[in-house]
């Protein structure tokens, strides 16, 4: 590895030659939602934070598009701007978010919101068990929304609910009507919350971290019941995940995020089977089921970026073992890689040495048709033993 | 003979009330009645009389405590002493008149025998006692007066000429209906005050009215309240020239009494409804309710404050119950002839009967208002169940 000098770089190389001078969307499809140069931060005991670093992004109709990235990246903060549910001490320094013509960065009230949140963006928390209100039946919490938004008289708005706990598949729901959060599941109370979702109608529907809380035998089921009604619905979908494992399955698109940036887009085969980003790459080699059995488990050393201070260069320099002089100087452009894929570092630069990536990133596809196969494998010897099927 | 036919009425009817109760439940009558069978075999019907039986165990043990508590404290012989000694009376003439006394206030017999007639004066059936003067300056002259009661506490003996030797009940009841049309009306006040205090300092926390709000619970809450009730007395009579002195039937001579006590009051519900909402508004479901579209004004009266109030709900009998007790050091300020000023007569003329009168009172009533706070909590809240599975 190079030694790291950052002092010594010359200004007279044209180093961004190459990358992405204009954020601009794919032609292909249709913008719904779109981002520009967002910079969000927290102002904490008179100190100012940057926790959302000039985000760019764009969210194509009728998408289904994953944001990953460790805890602290900025994920849930970048959705909570569009649906203007940031904390009070929150900051919107600059940038836009623009939807329908109108730019939701600028929106301050709760007033001005109330046409957005609900009716157009519809955000699905990660904890059923506190995202219903203890004291109201599930069908009052489900008729309010249709009572509101569709201007539903009461007895029609009962039969709505009703219609659509079953969609969620909930059995009976015209028992269920009048029963209390208390007396739901997990997975039960989330399938309401989902129901709430739907009663909104909404054009964009932000999933945060919808299957953390839950059990795993309940994340499928959940997973897969967010997939069917997008199908049938045709939402915009924004998932917020840790789970690589849920992206693969319902995602089209796929966000990186690093340090308040989005450092890596593209479609899931392009970022599962082409990452650029050594943060990418050192996230898909954590992944326990890639590894064999012989190997060390992976995992990315070091702690993500402090937000009090100023970021310089790449944020994951740090903790790159790729990282290079440039890296800690100056901030990467965001290098196009297809049409559909552009990831922000230098290693993408005309000028950086060509670097191998780890390992498991060679072997990627062979490991993950195993990981699969094995996961069929044991799915098959539990649908065998499952008694009730 | 009145008293007779009331009091069975009354206690007949519970009697009849509960097995009609039970009768149901056991599915005897009405079982093909489902809204019978939903109002008189409620679960929470069942939960208040087996909160009954319990709270009759606490009250039989306040009467023991009481009897011999107030026993060591002023032993009959003692206050017979006080009382009838004279030298120039001849030793016969003194245990006669002692005797007597002892007779008529239950005090002679054997302890368990005294603690016999204690209950029996005090268990609400109806009963007629009878007592036996003794006038000794003309020779021996004797008047046996007997009277109907439901619940006796016995005489007051060394008041003054005029309630010597009446009974405590007489004395007692017009006093709590004094104290109660006072406190009444500070409890009025003290919520009309104390909860839009709390709601306006939670919904515009860390504002003006928020800060304010703070220094005066504080100040409340750290000064002494034998201190602040002087201040107050000094603003109301001093500056705005209310009397100072209770005057039966003239109004502006009770607000000094009721504004100390409703102001005082107010600090302590705002405190707990400002805490109470705050919790709410950092609630997830809250955060749901936003995000769903709903108005702020919605999210606040359905959402926040209603999910606050259900641990102040108990509150409201205790306040109400504890209203007929009047307040010990407001009603010796103003001269109020409430329950309280009684509290410190009897304690300051030793007058035993009275003050046991009192306690046990004030016990019955704190009681009842637990019982019924237990129950309108449990009818606001939804989560809370009463069944054993």
């Amino acid at each position: 590895m190079a030694k790291r000098n950052p002092s010594v770089l010359s200004n007279e190389i044209d180093w961004e030659k190459g990358a992405m001078k204009e954020f601009t969307p794919d032609p292909n499809r249709e913008v719904v939602l779109s981002v520009r140069n967002l910079s969000v931060g927290f102002s904490v005991r008179g100190k100012k934070t940057h926790v959302i670093r000039d985000i760019n992004l764009d969210v194509y109709k009728g998408q289904t598009l994953a944001i990953v990235g460790e805890s602290g990246s900025g994920k849930s903060v970048l959705t909570k701007t569009f649906t203007g549910m940031l904390e009070a001490n929150s900051i919107i320094y600059g940038g836009s978010i623009m939807y329908h013509g109108y730019d939701l960065a600028k929106l301050i009230t709760n007033e001005q919101w109330c046409n957005i949140r609900g009716k157009r963006i519809a955000t699905i928390f990660q904890d059923p068990m506190t995202s219903l209100n203890p004291l109201l039946s599930i069908g009052y919490q489900i008729s309010e929304v249709l009572i509101l938004h569709r201007g539903m008289e009461k007895e029609e708005a009962r039969a709505e609910a009703i219609s659509l706990l079953g969609r969620v598949r909930i059995p009976h729901p015209e028992e269920r009507y009048d029963d209390y959060p208390f007396q739901f599941s997990g997975g039960m109370r989330q399938r309401a919350v989902i129901a709430i979702a739907l009663a909104c109608n909404p054009e964009i529907l932000i999933c945060d971290e919808p299957t953390t809380a839950l059990d795993v035998t309940v994340q499928s089921q959940i997973i897969q019941l967010i997939k069917d009604l997008q199908k049938e619905y045709g939402w915009t979908t924004i998932f917020i995940t840790h789970d690589l494992g849920v992206v693969a399955n319902i995602a089209d698109d796929l966000a990186v995020m690093y340090g308040g940036q989005i450092i890596e887009y593209g479609t899931i085969e392009d970022v599962f089977y082409h990452p650029a980003h050594p943060y990418t790459w050192a996230l898909l080699c954590s992944l326990p089921q890639l590894g064999t059995k012989d190997e060390p488990l992976t995992y990315i050393k070091g702690n993500p970026p402090s937000f009090s201070g100023e970021i310089i260069g790449d944020a994951f320099a740090p903790r790159s073992e790729y990282a290079m002089n440039i890296d800690f100087v100056r901030e990467p452009p965001i290098f196009k890689i297809s049409d559909t894929h552009w990831a922000k570092t230098w290693l993408l630069s005309p000028y950086a040495p060509k670097v191998e990536p780890p390992l498991i990133i060679q072997e990627l596809h062979e490991r993950m048709k195993m990981a699969a196969d094995e996961l069929a494998h044991q799915e098959g010897d539990n649908y065998a033993k499952s008694p009730s099927k | 003979m009145t008293t007779y036919i009331v009091g069975y009425t009354i206690i007949g009817l519970i009697i009849a009330f509960i097995i009609f109760c039970v009768l149901i439940k056991r599915q005897v009558i009405f079982a093909e009645t489902p809204k019978m069978q939903k109002i008189f075999a409620h679960p929470l019907m069942f939960y208040s009389f087996r909160r009954l039986a319990s709270g009759l165990i606490s009250f039989v043990l306040a009467i023991l405590v009481t009897f011999f508590l107030i026993r060591l404290a002023t032993p009959p012989d003692n206050t017979c002493q006080d009382l009838f000694f004279n030298p120039k009376i001849s030793t016969e003439v003194y245990n006669l008149k002692c005797n007597n006394w002892k007779d008529n206030m239950g005090f002679s017999g054997s302890t368990i025998q005294q603690l016999g007639k204690f209950f029996y004066a005090i268990i609400p059936v109806p009963k007629t006692l009878c007592i036996t003067d003794i006038d000794t300056t003309l020779g021996m002259y004797t008047i046996q007066s007997c009277r109907t009661f439901i619940f006796d506490f016995g005489r007051i003996y060394k008041l003054s000429g005029t309630t010597d030797g009446s009974f405590v009940i007489d004395y007692m009841m017009p006093r709590m209906g004094v104290s109660f049309s006072i406190g009444i009306i500070a409890v009025v006040v003290e919520m009309g005050l104390g909860y839009p205090f709390g709601i306006l300092m939670a919904r515009y926390q860390n504002g003006i009215f928020d800060r304010i709000g703070r220094a005066y619970i504080i100040s409340v809450d750290a000064i002494p309240g034998i201190a602040y009730y002087y201040v107050w007395m000094a603003i109301f009579c001093g500056w705005l020239g209310l009397p100072m002195r209770y005057i039966e039937g003239n109004f502006a001579s009770w607000l000094p009494a009721i504004l100390t006590l409703g102001f005082t009051g107010m600090a302590g519900i705002g405190l707990w409804v400002r805490r109470y909402m705050l919790d709410q508004f950092n609630s997830d479901y809250v955060k749901f309710a936003r995000s769903k579209g709903l108005s702020e004004r919605r999210i606040m009266w359905i959402h926040v404050l209603r999910n606050a109030i259900v641990p102040l709900i108990r509150t409201f009998p205790t306040a109400i119950i504890s209203a007929l007790l009047g307040t010990y050091y407001i009603e010796n300020i103003y001269n109020i002839p409430g329950i309280g000023q009684a509290v410190m007569i009897s304690v300051n003329s030793n007058n035993s009967s009275l003050l046991s009168g009192i306690i046990i009172v004030s016990a019955l009533l704190s009681i009842i208002s637990y019982i019924l706070g237990d129950v309108c909590t449990a009818l606001a809240d939804p989560r809370i169940s009463f069944t054993k599975d």
